[in-house]
């Protein structure tokens, strides 16, 4: 038995991401060191942990964002490596560099890339020397107005402004016309400084339809660079990406090999290592333009694990130890296809807004080719401290059409009460002829699904009765079932004829 | 053998079920359709008639039902003691009055005396919990009386509009 990579690896992130990671852990014969909030006490990320320690507040500030404190739980537990997961610090320069002085391998790319690869006006730059396409628009940030205006003249309306330290949506706006360039440009500057605590703002060419096309890479500290193909992420609502697929029925093998080969010169350009990924926008035409490069481990990166056997996490540690790419990662093809849907905590009848509460009941899909990556359980608390993505759902199949039809059931098969979620709209999205037929553009949502379906069906009102009865029949079920009759006094009940908070009548 | 009755009401309607033991499992008349249950694991059913069988979740939460049907998933409760075993004579007379579901205030009318209404038309805005919320028609007919004015606080025991029913 060869010596693990690292004897014990700090897992500076929370729920899902933070148990993949302890799992990668695991299966490399490395010990995981959770830190949670006391918020999150009881969290699974906890539970599976060899070691856990508290770090602090829920408030993200002072526990997930405190580096300081993360350091020293690394540094207390005995930690030679540390994984930053996905949001959090896992883009701040700021945790590697600190990772440096205190002698602990951070489990990423080097502080210049992220450097380099986190200012979007810089990184456009770089790219746009060496050749990669990028969206016309201006090649570095402006400050008078004249220059926004000659730029959006020249790239042609629509056009969009973005933050440099952007993402995530904020900082952005899109102008139709000339003269609603000043205003916006005023408002985008507001909305960076508030978000980013940063005004530098850039314009480019607004795409109206494109799909959005990312391609995961691997490098090592050898200088050998490789992709594992695409992910399509074109389903998103308000900038945030909700199903995600790979392949991408856009791309031809010609396209493909082009793309990725523009991937891998992105990341050589920026001295990256560790694992990353390199976002394109594809128009109609064919034609593609590089977006941003993201440095962490993504969300959606279990799609491509599906599809090409990799297991992305423990490719990570390798990477961060030192070992060089192996072989069978210079071999790869794609196999089958995979899809994900995020399980967010969310009222998908009711305009998405974040939804909290404790979990009362939990069951997960199974079969082969389904995989649940999730933060929660049974009797999980969501509260209104951190993002709302408890889990994520993904299948794999031979193909896409078979993918579809498995993704619907499995989110059928998902049972989860207490909290609400949107598993009815991506049923209603995945079931969408434009989605099966694999018109998927960044504006699905707007152009498709402008009302979500909220409709309960004579059938389903009898059945949820039926089984309702059987509940209120069990005699003395748990604790927690308090009494049918002092509950029926509650106002509530009626609400059939009582539409709650609804002012909206004339 | 024991047979249970209840009455719930789900999004807007109320669901009247019989529920009584079969071997194992149960079987229940849920608005006249019979289906077979058994539990497959904690908070796990399996519902099954002639022409369906379907693996279903089902609890209950400090008095609240949550079942979750795969596609969609529905919290409702029992329906309020007062209209248990109501006879059908009873029911009819309930309909023609409307009552608030709690005590409040009324805020606006929204019909006139006279009016037509139809079912689940908002009849009028009441705050309560410092929300305003509507009340709904329970059924089609005449407006035939209005007790309340805007301004007025109003409990759940007197009407706040009476109608007169579509026969």
């Amino acid at each position: 038995m060869p010596q693990p990579l690292f004897k014990r690896i700090l897992v500076a992130n929370r729920s899902e991401i933070a148990v993949r990671v302890i799992r990668a852990c695991r299966s490399l014969g490395i010990f995981a060191v959770a830190v949670y909030s006391e918020a999150d006490k009881q969290s699974k990320h906890c539970m599976i942990a060899d070691r856990a320690v508290l770090i602090g507040p829920p408030s993200p500030r002072e526990s997930y964002l405190n580096i300081e404190r993360i350091i020293q739980a690394a540094k207390q537990t005995g930690c030679d490596a540390l994984h930053p997961g996905y949001g959090f610090l896992a883009e701040n320069p700021l945790l590697p560099d600190a990772c440096k002085s205190a002698g602990i391998v951070f489990i990423g790319p080097t502080a210049e890339a992220m450097k380099l690869l986190g200012n979007k006006v810089e990184s456009r730059g770089k790219m746009a020397d060496i050749g990669v396409p990028l969206i016309p628009g201006m090649k570095a940030a402006g400050s008078e107005l004249a220059q926004f205006e000659g730029a959006a003249q020249s790239a042609g309306f629509p056009v969009i402004i973005k933050a440099a330290a952007g993402g995530g949506g904020k900082g952005m706006r899109i102008v139709r016309e000339q003269f609603q360039l000043k205003e916006s440009l005023e408002a985008a500057r507001r909305e960076a400084l508030h978000a980013f605590g940063d005004d530098t703002v850039y314009l480019e060419k607004y795409l109206t339809e494109p799909r959005h096309i990312e391609f995961q890479v691997l490098a090592d500290q050898h200088g050998h660079c490789i992709h594992l193909f695409e992910r399509e992420c074109s389903i998103q609502r308000r900038h945030q990406k909700i199903i995600e697929e790979t392949p991408s029925v856009a791309l031809t093998d010609e396209l493909r090999v082009r793309m990725g080969a523009d991937a891998v010169k992105v990341a050589h350009a920026a001295g990256y290592t560790n694992a990353g990924t390199v976002e394109f926008l594809l128009d109609k035409s064919g034609k593609y333009y590089f977006l941003e490069m993201n440095t962490r481990i993504q969300v959606e990166h279990p799609i491509t694990e599906m599809v090409t056997g990799v297991d992305l996490v423990v490719e990570q540690i390798k990477v961060a130890a030192g070992l060089p790419l192996g072989e069978y990662l210079k071999q790869l093809t794609q196999r089958g296809h995979a899809i994900e849907c995020r399980i967010y905590a969310e009222d998908g009848e009711n305009n998405f807004l974040p939804s909290t509460g404790k979990i009362i009941h939990y069951s997960e899909p199974e079969g082969p080719g389904i995989r649940v990556d999730s933060g929660v359980a049974l009797g999980s608390e969501i509260s209104v401290h951190y993002d709302p993505i408890m889990a994520k759902l993904i299948v794999h199949a031979p193909d896409r059409r078979t993918a579809i039809v498995k993704m619907i059931d499995a989110l059928e098969q998902y049972k989860l009460l207490g909290v609400k979620t949107s598993r009815r709209f991506m049923i209603d999205v995945l079931s969408h002829p434009q989605f099966q037929s694999g018109n998927t553009f960044t504006n699905f949502i707007e152009s498709h699904m402008k009302s979500t379906n909220s409709t309960v069906n004579e059938l389903q009102r009898q059945l949820a009765a039926a089984l309702a009865s059987v509940v209120a029949a069990e005699p003395n079920k748990n604790a927690q079932a308090v009494d049918s009759r002092s509950a029926a006094r509650s106002p509530w009940q009626t609400i059939g004829g009582w539409q709650i908070g609804d002012s909206a009548v004339e | 053998m024991l047979l249970n009755k209840y009455q719930f009401v789900i999004d807007g309607e109320q669901v009247e079920t019989k529920v009584e033991r079969n071997g194992s499992g149960w079987h229940v008349v849920s608005r006249g359709v019979a289906f077979e249950i058994e539990q497959r694991s904690d908070g796990l059913y399996i519902v099954s008639n002639e022409d369906m069988r379907l693996t279903v979740a089902a609890v209950r939460h400090e008095g609240v039902f949550y079942v979750d049907l795969g596609r969609v998933q529905l919290e409702f409760t029992e329906a309020p003691q007062g209209t248990m075993g109501h006879g059908s004579t009873e029911q009819h007379r309930e309909k023609d009055k409307v009552y608030a579901p709690m005590p409040g205030k009324v805020v606006k009318l929204l019909v006139s005396l006279g009016e037509m209404v139809s079912e689940k038309q908002p009849l009028v805005i009441v705050e309560a919990m410092k929300m305003e919320n509507l009340v709904l028609s329970p059924s089609n007919g005449k407006v035939k009386a209005i007790h309340f004015a805007a301004g007025d606080q109003i409990d759940t025991e007197r009407p706040i509009v009476e109608l007169e029913l579509e026969s």
